[in-house]
Protein backbone atom coordinates (compact mmCIF):
# COMPACT_ATOMS: atom_id res chain seq x y z
CA UNK A 1 0.00 0.00 0.00
CA UNK A 2 1.07 3.62 -0.98
CA UNK A 3 -0.43 6.60 0.76
CA UNK A 4 0.35 10.22 -0.26
CA UNK A 5 -0.74 12.59 2.10
CA UNK A 6 -0.65 16.31 1.30
CA UNK A 7 2.88 15.88 -0.64
CA UNK A 8 4.97 18.64 -1.80
CA UNK A 9 8.27 18.56 -3.08
CA UNK A 10 10.35 21.63 -3.51
CA UNK A 11 14.02 20.91 -5.10
CA UNK A 12 16.99 23.09 -4.07
CA UNK A 13 16.62 26.08 -6.19
CA UNK A 14 12.10 26.86 -5.40
CA UNK A 15 11.44 24.37 -8.57
CA UNK A 16 8.41 22.68 -6.96
CA UNK A 17 7.88 19.38 -8.77
CA UNK A 18 5.17 18.11 -6.54
CA UNK A 19 2.36 20.37 -5.08
CA UNK A 20 -0.38 19.21 -2.15
CA UNK A 21 -0.42 15.80 -4.15
CA UNK A 22 -2.94 12.87 -1.61
CA UNK A 23 -3.64 9.66 -3.20
CA UNK A 24 -3.70 6.31 -2.75
CA UNK A 25 -2.22 3.20 -4.38
CA UNK A 26 -3.55 -0.16 -3.17
CA UNK A 27 -1.25 -3.52 -2.40
CA UNK A 28 -1.49 -5.76 -5.67
CA UNK A 29 -2.66 -2.45 -7.77
CA UNK A 30 -1.52 -1.98 -10.91
CA UNK A 31 -1.57 2.14 -11.47
CA UNK A 32 -0.58 4.16 -14.51
CA UNK A 33 1.43 7.51 -14.27
CA UNK A 34 0.79 9.63 -16.94
CA UNK A 35 1.93 13.57 -17.87
CA UNK A 36 4.60 15.64 -19.78
CA UNK A 37 7.64 16.12 -19.40
CA UNK A 38 8.53 17.79 -16.18
CA UNK A 39 4.99 16.71 -15.17
CA UNK A 40 6.84 15.51 -11.93
CA UNK A 41 6.16 11.70 -13.06
CA UNK A 42 10.09 11.04 -11.74
CA UNK A 43 9.44 12.89 -8.64
CA UNK A 44 6.62 11.05 -7.53
CA UNK A 45 8.35 7.47 -7.88
CA UNK A 46 11.83 8.66 -6.19
CA UNK A 47 9.90 9.56 -3.27
CA UNK A 48 7.87 6.57 -2.81
CA UNK A 49 11.60 5.16 -3.37
CA UNK A 50 12.79 7.05 -0.58
CA UNK A 51 15.61 8.84 -3.46
CA UNK A 52 14.08 11.99 -2.71
CA UNK A 53 11.99 12.87 0.50
CA UNK A 54 8.95 15.24 0.33
CA UNK A 55 9.30 18.61 1.31
CA UNK A 56 6.04 18.21 3.38
CA UNK A 57 3.37 15.67 3.94
CA UNK A 58 3.19 12.28 4.72
CA UNK A 59 4.48 9.53 2.13
CA UNK A 60 3.29 5.87 3.41
CA UNK A 61 4.87 3.03 2.09
CA UNK A 62 3.97 -0.66 3.36
CA UNK A 63 3.09 0.91 6.56
CA UNK A 64 5.43 3.17 7.24
CA UNK A 65 6.04 6.78 7.05
CA UNK A 66 9.37 7.91 5.00
CA UNK A 67 9.09 11.55 5.96
CA UNK A 68 9.61 10.09 9.50
CA UNK A 69 12.49 7.75 9.01
CA UNK A 70 15.65 8.55 9.53
CA UNK A 71 18.20 8.83 6.30
CA UNK A 72 20.43 5.63 7.36
CA UNK A 73 16.68 4.22 7.65
CA UNK A 74 16.04 4.41 4.15
CA UNK A 75 18.37 2.23 2.17
CA UNK A 76 16.25 -0.76 3.54
CA UNK A 77 12.97 0.47 2.46
CA UNK A 78 14.38 0.06 -1.40
CA UNK A 79 15.42 -2.80 -0.67
CA UNK A 80 11.53 -4.34 -0.78
CA UNK A 81 10.72 -1.92 -3.35
CA UNK A 82 11.85 -2.89 -7.67
CA UNK A 83 12.56 -0.13 -9.48
CA UNK A 84 13.01 0.74 -13.37
CA UNK A 85 14.92 4.04 -13.86
CA UNK A 86 14.34 6.28 -16.81
CA UNK A 87 17.92 6.89 -17.42
CA UNK A 88 18.70 2.49 -17.01
CA UNK A 89 21.89 3.33 -14.70
CA UNK A 90 22.96 -0.13 -15.97
CA UNK A 91 26.33 -1.02 -14.84
CA UNK A 92 28.39 -1.21 -18.32
CA UNK A 93 31.66 -2.46 -17.06
CA UNK A 94 30.26 -5.65 -16.15
CA UNK A 95 28.15 -8.18 -17.87
CA UNK A 96 24.73 -8.92 -17.97
CA UNK A 97 24.60 -11.57 -15.02
CA UNK A 98 26.40 -9.20 -13.07
CA UNK A 99 24.22 -6.36 -13.33
CA UNK A 100 21.12 -8.34 -11.97
CA UNK A 101 23.26 -10.03 -9.33
CA UNK A 102 23.78 -6.31 -7.74
CA UNK A 103 20.19 -6.13 -5.76
CA UNK A 104 21.29 -9.75 -4.48
CA UNK A 105 24.52 -8.77 -3.30
CA UNK A 106 22.52 -5.94 -1.41
CA UNK A 107 20.72 -7.72 0.87
CA UNK A 108 22.98 -10.45 1.56
CA UNK A 109 20.99 -13.52 -0.22
CA UNK A 110 22.90 -16.61 -0.27
CA UNK A 111 25.40 -16.97 -3.30
CA UNK A 112 24.27 -20.17 -5.08
CA UNK A 113 20.24 -19.73 -4.50
CA UNK A 114 21.19 -16.12 -5.87
CA UNK A 115 22.64 -17.55 -9.43
CA UNK A 116 19.37 -19.24 -9.92
CA UNK A 117 17.44 -16.66 -9.32
CA UNK A 118 19.70 -14.52 -11.58
CA UNK A 119 18.88 -16.82 -14.03
CA UNK A 120 15.67 -16.99 -13.41
CA UNK A 121 15.16 -13.13 -13.54
CA UNK A 122 16.86 -13.23 -16.49
CA UNK A 123 14.66 -16.30 -18.37
CA UNK A 124 11.73 -14.00 -17.64
CA UNK A 125 12.55 -11.14 -19.65
CA UNK A 126 13.58 -13.35 -22.06
CA UNK A 127 17.55 -12.26 -21.69
CA UNK A 128 19.13 -15.98 -20.30
CA UNK A 129 21.05 -16.32 -23.15
CA UNK A 130 22.46 -13.10 -22.78
CA UNK A 131 24.11 -13.57 -19.36
CA UNK A 132 27.57 -13.48 -20.18
CA UNK A 133 27.22 -10.42 -22.65
CA UNK A 134 28.12 -7.12 -22.36
CA UNK A 135 25.15 -4.43 -21.82
CA UNK A 136 26.80 -1.93 -24.44
CA UNK A 137 26.34 -5.12 -26.95
CA UNK A 138 22.20 -4.83 -26.12
CA UNK A 139 19.79 -3.03 -28.16
CA UNK A 140 17.57 -0.60 -26.51
CA UNK A 141 14.83 -3.11 -26.17
CA UNK A 142 17.47 -5.78 -24.02
CA UNK A 143 18.81 -3.01 -22.40
CA UNK A 144 15.12 -1.94 -20.79
CA UNK A 145 14.58 -5.98 -20.33
CA UNK A 146 18.11 -5.87 -18.57
CA UNK A 147 16.49 -3.28 -15.82
CA UNK A 148 13.45 -4.86 -15.66
CA UNK A 149 15.35 -8.21 -14.50
CA UNK A 150 17.23 -6.18 -12.03
CA UNK A 151 14.34 -4.80 -10.72
CA UNK A 152 12.47 -8.11 -9.59
CA UNK A 153 15.22 -10.32 -9.38
CA UNK A 154 14.79 -10.01 -5.15
CA UNK A 155 10.77 -9.95 -5.88
CA UNK A 156 10.09 -6.89 -3.97
CA UNK A 157 6.39 -5.81 -3.21
CA UNK A 158 6.36 -2.84 -5.32
CA UNK A 159 7.58 -2.36 -8.87
CA UNK A 160 8.16 1.04 -9.91
CA UNK A 161 8.85 1.34 -13.37
CA UNK A 162 9.99 5.04 -15.15
CA UNK A 163 8.88 5.27 -18.33
CA UNK A 164 10.18 1.65 -19.04
CA UNK A 165 8.55 1.71 -23.00
CA UNK A 166 10.55 5.08 -24.09
CA UNK A 167 12.04 4.78 -27.33
CA UNK A 168 10.74 1.33 -28.26
CA UNK A 169 8.34 0.46 -31.14
CA UNK A 170 5.02 -0.23 -29.94
CA UNK A 171 4.89 -4.13 -30.46
CA UNK A 172 8.17 -4.31 -28.25
CA UNK A 173 6.40 -2.01 -25.89
CA UNK A 174 3.78 -3.81 -25.77
CA UNK A 175 5.72 -6.99 -25.19
CA UNK A 176 7.24 -4.97 -21.97
CA UNK A 177 4.25 -4.08 -20.39
CA UNK A 178 2.64 -7.56 -20.89
CA UNK A 179 5.61 -8.08 -18.60
CA UNK A 180 5.02 -5.85 -16.12
CA UNK A 181 1.21 -7.44 -15.94
CA UNK A 182 2.61 -10.74 -15.27
CA UNK A 183 4.65 -9.34 -11.96
CA UNK A 184 0.36 -7.85 -11.50
CA UNK A 185 -0.53 -10.86 -11.52
CA UNK A 186 1.29 -12.48 -8.95
CA UNK A 187 0.24 -9.82 -6.26
CA UNK A 188 3.39 -7.73 -7.10
CA UNK A 189 1.87 -3.60 -6.55
CA UNK A 190 3.24 -1.89 -10.24
CA UNK A 191 3.48 1.75 -10.56
CA UNK A 192 4.29 3.02 -14.21
CA UNK A 193 4.80 5.87 -15.51
CA UNK A 194 4.39 6.96 -19.74
CA UNK A 195 3.92 9.99 -21.55
CA UNK A 196 2.29 8.16 -23.57
CA UNK A 197 -1.18 7.06 -22.94
CA UNK A 198 -2.26 5.11 -26.33
CA UNK A 199 -0.76 2.48 -24.23
CA UNK A 200 -2.32 2.69 -21.32
CA UNK A 201 -5.96 3.17 -22.09
CA UNK A 202 -5.59 -0.34 -23.66
CA UNK A 203 -5.30 -1.79 -20.34
CA UNK A 204 -8.02 -0.26 -18.68
CA UNK A 205 -6.37 0.64 -15.28
CA UNK A 206 -6.38 3.68 -13.16
CA UNK A 207 -4.32 6.01 -14.57
CA UNK A 208 -3.22 9.26 -12.54
CA UNK A 209 -2.68 12.24 -14.49
CA UNK A 210 0.12 14.83 -13.37
CA UNK A 211 0.33 18.43 -14.93
CA UNK A 212 2.85 20.59 -13.46
CA UNK A 213 3.35 18.65 -10.03
CA UNK A 214 -1.00 18.59 -9.82
CA UNK A 215 -3.43 15.98 -10.73
CA UNK A 216 -4.62 16.90 -14.36
CA UNK A 217 -8.96 16.85 -15.32
CA UNK B 1 24.12 -13.09 13.03
CA UNK B 2 25.23 -15.58 11.02
CA UNK B 3 24.58 -14.13 8.14
CA UNK B 4 26.40 -10.71 9.22
CA UNK B 5 29.49 -12.54 10.10
CA UNK B 6 29.40 -14.44 6.66
CA UNK B 7 28.56 -10.69 4.58
CA UNK B 8 31.62 -9.50 6.65
CA UNK B 9 33.72 -12.90 5.40
CA UNK B 10 32.81 -12.35 2.28
CA UNK B 11 33.59 -9.22 1.76
CA UNK B 12 37.07 -9.37 3.69
CA UNK B 13 37.96 -12.21 0.87
CA UNK B 14 36.97 -10.47 -1.98
CA UNK B 15 38.77 -7.73 -0.84
CA UNK B 16 41.90 -9.36 -0.12
CA UNK B 17 41.02 -11.17 -3.67
CA UNK B 18 41.20 -7.66 -5.29
CA UNK B 19 44.25 -6.20 -3.64
CA UNK B 20 46.40 -9.24 -4.97
CA UNK B 21 45.25 -8.73 -7.93
CA UNK B 22 45.47 -5.01 -8.58
CA UNK B 23 47.26 -3.18 -11.07
CA UNK B 24 51.53 -3.14 -10.42
CA UNK B 25 51.44 0.33 -9.42
CA UNK B 26 49.42 0.10 -6.71
CA UNK B 27 51.32 -2.99 -5.00
CA UNK B 28 54.34 -0.89 -5.74
CA UNK B 29 53.11 1.49 -3.76
CA UNK B 30 52.28 -0.51 -0.93
CA UNK B 31 55.99 -2.17 -1.57
CA UNK B 32 57.12 1.73 -0.69
CA UNK B 33 54.73 1.95 2.43
CA UNK B 34 56.35 -1.47 3.72
CA UNK B 35 59.61 -0.55 3.23
CA UNK B 36 59.26 2.64 4.95
CA UNK B 37 57.59 1.12 7.67
CA UNK B 38 60.63 -1.22 7.91
CA UNK B 39 63.01 1.93 8.96
CA UNK B 40 61.74 2.51 12.71
CA UNK B 41 61.20 -0.92 12.89
CA UNK B 42 64.53 -1.97 12.39
CA UNK B 43 65.52 1.02 14.70
CA UNK B 44 63.35 -0.48 17.31
CA UNK B 45 64.65 -3.66 17.17
CA UNK B 46 68.05 -2.40 17.26
CA UNK B 47 67.34 -0.12 20.09
CA UNK B 48 65.77 -3.14 21.72
CA UNK B 49 68.22 -5.35 21.52
CA UNK B 50 71.33 -3.52 22.73
CA UNK B 51 69.56 -1.22 25.10
CA UNK B 52 70.77 -3.81 27.95
CA UNK B 53 74.28 -4.29 26.76
CA UNK B 54 74.63 -0.74 26.49
CA UNK B 55 73.42 -0.37 30.01
CA UNK B 56 75.45 -2.98 30.81
CA UNK B 57 78.68 -1.64 29.36
CA UNK B 58 78.00 1.61 31.11
CA UNK B 59 77.26 0.27 34.53
CA UNK B 60 80.86 -1.77 34.56
CA UNK B 61 83.42 0.70 32.98
CA UNK B 62 86.41 -0.48 32.41
CA UNK B 63 89.79 0.84 31.75
CA UNK B 64 92.32 -0.37 28.65
CA UNK B 65 95.83 0.01 29.36
CA UNK B 66 97.75 0.17 26.52
CA UNK B 67 101.50 -0.60 26.82
CA UNK B 68 104.36 0.82 24.63
CA UNK B 69 105.36 -0.21 21.87
CA UNK B 70 108.99 -1.41 23.12
CA UNK B 71 107.51 -2.99 26.30
CA UNK B 72 109.24 -7.13 26.93
CA UNK B 73 107.67 -9.90 28.27
CA UNK B 74 109.28 -8.81 31.72
CA UNK B 75 107.54 -5.28 31.33
CA UNK B 76 104.26 -6.96 30.92
CA UNK B 77 104.65 -9.51 33.59
CA UNK B 78 105.62 -6.31 36.00
CA UNK B 79 102.59 -4.46 35.12
CA UNK B 80 100.65 -7.76 35.50
CA UNK B 81 101.30 -8.66 38.68
CA UNK B 82 101.44 -4.84 39.97
CA UNK B 83 97.45 -4.80 38.67
CA UNK B 84 96.81 -8.55 40.58
CA UNK B 85 98.41 -7.13 43.36
CA UNK B 86 96.18 -3.67 43.45
CA UNK B 87 92.98 -4.15 45.38
CA UNK B 88 90.87 -1.48 43.74
CA UNK B 89 91.28 -3.69 40.27
CA UNK B 90 88.49 -6.70 39.73
CA UNK B 91 89.59 -8.57 37.02
CA UNK B 92 92.20 -7.93 34.48
CA UNK B 93 91.81 -9.16 31.02
CA UNK B 94 95.21 -9.43 28.60
CA UNK B 95 95.27 -9.18 25.03
CA UNK B 96 98.30 -9.79 22.98
CA UNK B 97 99.35 -7.66 20.18
CA UNK B 98 99.43 -10.79 18.30
CA UNK B 99 95.97 -11.69 19.33
CA UNK B 100 94.87 -7.54 18.70
CA UNK B 101 96.04 -7.66 14.77
CA UNK B 102 94.80 -11.40 13.93
CA UNK B 103 91.38 -10.04 15.46
CA UNK B 104 92.11 -7.18 13.08
CA UNK B 105 92.92 -9.32 10.52
CA UNK B 106 89.37 -11.34 10.37
CA UNK B 107 87.71 -8.45 11.37
CA UNK B 108 88.26 -6.95 7.67
CA UNK B 109 88.89 -9.35 5.96
CA UNK B 110 92.73 -8.43 5.45
CA UNK B 111 94.24 -12.08 5.19
CA UNK B 112 97.90 -11.76 5.15
CA UNK B 113 98.39 -8.51 6.73
CA UNK B 114 100.52 -9.59 9.02
CA UNK B 115 103.26 -10.61 6.76
CA UNK B 116 103.04 -7.59 4.80
CA UNK B 117 103.91 -5.81 7.47
CA UNK B 118 107.66 -5.39 8.89
CA UNK B 119 106.74 -5.50 12.65
CA UNK B 120 103.01 -5.21 14.15
CA UNK B 121 102.05 -1.54 14.97
CA UNK B 122 99.68 -2.63 17.66
CA UNK B 123 100.09 -2.90 21.06
CA UNK B 124 99.54 -5.32 24.11
CA UNK B 125 97.09 -4.15 25.82
CA UNK B 126 95.06 -4.75 29.75
CA UNK B 127 91.42 -4.79 29.63
CA UNK B 128 91.02 -3.74 33.52
CA UNK B 129 87.68 -4.17 35.36
CA UNK B 130 87.66 -1.78 38.21
CA UNK B 131 85.66 -2.40 41.45
CA UNK B 132 84.53 0.90 41.99
CA UNK B 133 81.41 2.28 39.68
CA UNK B 134 82.42 5.98 41.08
CA UNK B 135 83.05 8.23 38.38
CA UNK B 136 85.78 10.01 39.99
CA UNK B 137 87.44 7.15 42.22
CA UNK B 138 87.79 6.01 38.41
CA UNK B 139 89.38 8.65 37.48
CA UNK B 140 92.05 8.24 40.36
CA UNK B 141 92.41 4.85 38.90
CA UNK B 142 92.94 5.63 35.77
CA UNK B 143 95.71 8.22 36.65
CA UNK B 144 97.10 5.91 38.95
CA UNK B 145 97.37 2.82 36.35
CA UNK B 146 98.53 5.30 33.58
CA UNK B 147 101.89 6.06 35.62
CA UNK B 148 102.77 2.48 35.82
CA UNK B 149 105.85 1.46 33.90
CA UNK B 150 106.07 0.87 30.28
CA UNK B 151 102.36 1.95 30.23
CA UNK B 152 101.82 4.22 26.98
CA UNK B 153 97.82 5.36 27.91
CA UNK B 154 95.04 4.55 30.25
CA UNK B 155 91.78 4.57 28.26
CA UNK B 156 88.89 4.95 30.10
CA UNK B 157 86.27 2.79 28.31
CA UNK B 158 82.99 4.54 30.28
CA UNK B 159 83.31 7.66 28.26
CA UNK B 160 82.55 6.03 24.76
CA UNK B 161 79.67 3.78 26.65
CA UNK B 162 78.01 6.69 27.77
CA UNK B 163 77.70 8.36 24.71
CA UNK B 164 76.68 5.27 22.95
CA UNK B 165 74.48 5.11 25.77
CA UNK B 166 73.24 8.69 25.18
CA UNK B 167 72.97 8.08 21.33
CA UNK B 168 70.84 4.76 21.45
CA UNK B 169 68.50 7.07 23.76
CA UNK B 170 68.77 9.93 20.63
CA UNK B 171 67.99 6.51 17.96
CA UNK B 172 64.79 5.72 20.50
CA UNK B 173 63.57 8.90 20.64
CA UNK B 174 63.90 9.06 16.56
CA UNK B 175 62.28 5.91 16.05
CA UNK B 176 58.78 6.98 17.92
CA UNK B 177 59.37 9.73 15.76
CA UNK B 178 59.41 8.13 12.71
CA UNK B 179 57.11 5.50 13.82
CA UNK B 180 54.55 8.74 14.33
CA UNK B 181 55.04 10.32 10.76
CA UNK B 182 55.01 6.50 9.10
CA UNK B 183 51.90 6.09 10.91
CA UNK B 184 50.46 9.10 9.82
CA UNK B 185 51.91 8.53 6.77
CA UNK B 186 50.01 5.01 6.51
CA UNK B 187 47.05 6.73 6.91
CA UNK B 188 47.05 9.09 4.33
CA UNK B 189 48.41 6.60 1.32
CA UNK B 190 45.09 4.74 2.81
CA UNK B 191 43.33 7.52 2.42
CA UNK B 192 44.52 8.37 -1.19
CA UNK B 193 44.32 4.81 -2.46
CA UNK B 194 40.44 4.68 -1.09
CA UNK B 195 39.64 7.99 -2.77
CA UNK B 196 40.38 6.50 -5.81
CA UNK B 197 38.22 3.59 -5.64
CA UNK B 198 35.30 5.08 -4.55
CA UNK B 199 35.92 7.96 -7.54
CA UNK B 200 36.50 5.03 -9.67
CA UNK B 201 33.59 2.74 -8.45
CA UNK B 202 31.26 6.36 -8.36
CA UNK B 203 28.71 4.68 -10.89
CA UNK B 204 28.34 1.32 -8.84
CA UNK B 205 28.06 3.26 -5.52
CA UNK B 206 25.55 5.26 -7.21
CA UNK B 207 23.19 2.69 -8.52
CA UNK B 208 23.95 0.78 -5.26
CA UNK B 209 22.91 3.28 -3.24
CA UNK B 210 19.91 3.81 -5.41
CA UNK B 211 18.42 0.78 -5.25
CA UNK B 212 19.18 -0.14 -1.47
CA UNK B 213 22.76 -0.63 -0.29
CA UNK B 214 23.22 1.18 3.36
CA UNK B 215 26.09 3.19 3.75
CA UNK B 216 28.10 0.43 6.04
CA UNK B 217 27.09 -1.96 2.49
CA UNK B 218 29.03 0.18 0.91
CA UNK B 219 31.98 1.24 2.94
CA UNK B 220 32.78 -2.43 4.08
CA UNK B 221 34.59 -3.68 0.97
CA UNK B 222 36.70 -0.09 1.23
CA UNK B 223 37.76 -0.57 4.56
CA UNK B 224 38.18 -4.27 4.40
CA UNK B 225 40.63 -3.64 1.62
CA UNK B 226 42.52 -1.19 3.45
CA UNK B 227 42.57 -3.40 6.09
CA UNK B 228 44.56 -5.96 4.37
CA UNK B 229 46.40 -3.03 2.88
CA UNK B 230 48.06 -2.13 6.23
CA UNK B 231 48.31 -5.73 7.43
CA UNK B 232 50.58 -6.52 4.22
CA UNK B 233 52.17 -3.80 4.83
CA UNK B 234 52.65 -4.29 8.12
CA UNK B 235 53.66 -8.19 7.31
CA UNK B 236 56.32 -6.64 4.49
CA UNK B 237 57.80 -4.52 6.86
CA UNK B 238 57.97 -7.45 8.98
CA UNK B 239 59.79 -10.12 6.18
CA UNK B 240 62.13 -6.96 5.15
CA UNK B 241 63.32 -6.73 9.04
CA UNK B 242 63.77 -9.83 9.88
CA UNK B 243 66.01 -10.26 6.59
CA UNK B 244 67.82 -7.33 7.52
CA UNK B 245 68.67 -8.58 10.93
CA UNK B 246 69.76 -12.12 9.56
CA UNK B 247 72.48 -10.07 7.53
CA UNK B 248 73.40 -7.92 10.19
CA UNK B 249 73.73 -10.69 12.88
CA UNK B 250 76.98 -12.25 11.46
CA UNK B 251 78.61 -8.73 11.43
CA UNK B 252 77.16 -7.94 15.08
CA UNK B 253 78.10 -11.35 17.17
CA UNK B 254 81.72 -10.74 15.65
CA UNK B 255 81.36 -6.90 17.00
CA UNK B 256 80.51 -7.96 20.65
CA UNK B 257 82.58 -11.02 20.41
CA UNK B 258 85.43 -8.29 20.81
CA UNK B 259 84.79 -7.06 24.12
CA UNK B 260 83.54 -10.40 25.50
CA UNK B 261 79.99 -9.71 24.97
CA UNK B 262 76.93 -11.90 23.54
CA UNK B 263 75.09 -9.56 21.40
CA UNK B 264 72.47 -10.24 18.87
CA UNK B 265 69.47 -8.00 16.98
CA UNK B 266 66.33 -10.19 17.75
CA UNK B 267 63.20 -9.96 15.61
CA UNK B 268 59.94 -9.08 16.50
CA UNK B 269 57.86 -11.47 19.23
CA UNK B 270 54.89 -12.84 18.55
CA UNK B 271 52.69 -10.58 20.84
CA UNK B 272 55.07 -7.36 19.40
CA UNK B 273 54.40 -8.93 15.66
CA UNK B 274 50.27 -9.12 16.35
CA UNK B 275 50.60 -5.49 18.17
CA UNK B 276 52.34 -4.03 14.43
CA UNK B 277 49.43 -5.53 12.34
CA UNK B 278 46.78 -4.31 14.52
CA UNK B 279 48.39 -0.94 14.43
CA UNK B 280 49.21 -0.92 10.82
CA UNK B 281 45.54 -2.41 9.55
CA UNK B 282 43.77 0.34 12.09
CA UNK B 283 45.65 2.89 10.68
CA UNK B 284 44.91 1.93 7.02
CA UNK B 285 41.24 1.64 8.05
CA UNK B 286 40.94 4.92 9.57
CA UNK B 287 42.37 6.64 6.71
CA UNK B 288 40.00 4.61 4.69
CA UNK B 289 36.84 5.77 6.69
CA UNK B 290 38.15 9.34 6.75
CA UNK B 291 38.09 9.28 2.84
CA UNK B 292 34.36 7.09 2.22
CA UNK B 293 32.64 9.45 5.07
CA UNK B 294 34.36 12.12 2.82
CA UNK B 295 33.28 10.79 -1.06
CA UNK B 296 30.71 8.97 -0.38
CA UNK B 297 28.32 12.00 1.04
CA UNK B 298 29.26 13.44 -2.50
CA UNK B 299 27.54 10.74 -4.32
CA UNK B 300 23.83 10.66 -4.52
CA UNK B 301 21.35 10.08 -2.96
CA UNK B 302 21.85 10.51 0.00
N1 LIG C 1 17.17 17.20 -8.98
C1 LIG C 1 16.38 18.22 -9.36
N2 LIG C 1 16.70 19.48 -8.99
C2 LIG C 1 15.91 20.53 -9.34
N3 LIG C 1 14.80 20.38 -10.05
C3 LIG C 1 14.42 19.15 -10.45
C4 LIG C 1 15.21 18.01 -10.12
N4 LIG C 1 14.60 16.92 -10.64
C5 LIG C 1 13.50 17.36 -11.26
N5 LIG C 1 13.39 18.70 -11.16
C6 LIG C 1 12.30 19.54 -11.68
O1 LIG C 1 11.08 19.04 -11.18
C7 LIG C 1 10.09 19.03 -12.16
C8 LIG C 1 9.54 17.61 -12.34
O2 LIG C 1 10.58 16.79 -12.83
P1 LIG C 1 10.40 15.25 -13.08
O3 LIG C 1 11.72 14.71 -13.45
O4 LIG C 1 9.71 14.66 -11.93
O5 LIG C 1 9.44 15.27 -14.34
P2 LIG C 1 8.97 14.04 -15.25
O6 LIG C 1 7.49 14.07 -15.25
O7 LIG C 1 9.62 12.80 -14.83
O8 LIG C 1 9.51 14.48 -16.67
P3 LIG C 1 10.08 13.57 -17.84
O9 LIG C 1 8.88 12.98 -18.53
O10 LIG C 1 10.81 14.51 -18.72
O11 LIG C 1 10.94 12.55 -17.22
C9 LIG C 1 10.75 19.57 -13.43
O12 LIG C 1 10.41 20.93 -13.52
C10 LIG C 1 12.20 19.43 -13.18
O13 LIG C 1 12.94 20.46 -13.77
MG1 LIG D 1 10.91 11.49 -15.60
Amino acid sequence: MIQFDQVTKRYPGGNEALKNLSFAIDSGEMVFLAGHSGAGKSTLLKLIAGIERATSGGVLVNGQNLSKLRPSQLPYVRQHIGLVFQDHKILFDRPVFDNVMLPLNIIGFDRRDAAKRVRAALDKVGLLGKEKSMPIHLSGGEQQRLCIARAVVHRPSILLADEPSANLDRAYALDIMELFKSFHQVGVTVVISAHDETLMEDYGRRIIRLREGQFAA
Amino acid sequence: MKHFLYLHLLSARQALVKILRQPFGSLLSLLMLSVALALPLALYLGVESTQAWVGKLTATPQISLFMELSAEDADLAAVKSSLAGNPKVKSVSFVSKAEALAGLEKRNGLDGLAADLDSNPLPDAFVVTPVTLEPGELEMLQKELSGLPMVESAQFDASWAKRLYGMVELVRHLTLFLGAALGLALVLVTHNTIRMQILAHRDEIEVSKLIGASDNFIRRPFLYHALWQGILAGLIAWGLTGWLVATANPAVREFAQLYNEQLELRTLTPFELLAMLAATGVLAMLGARLAANHHLRQIEPH
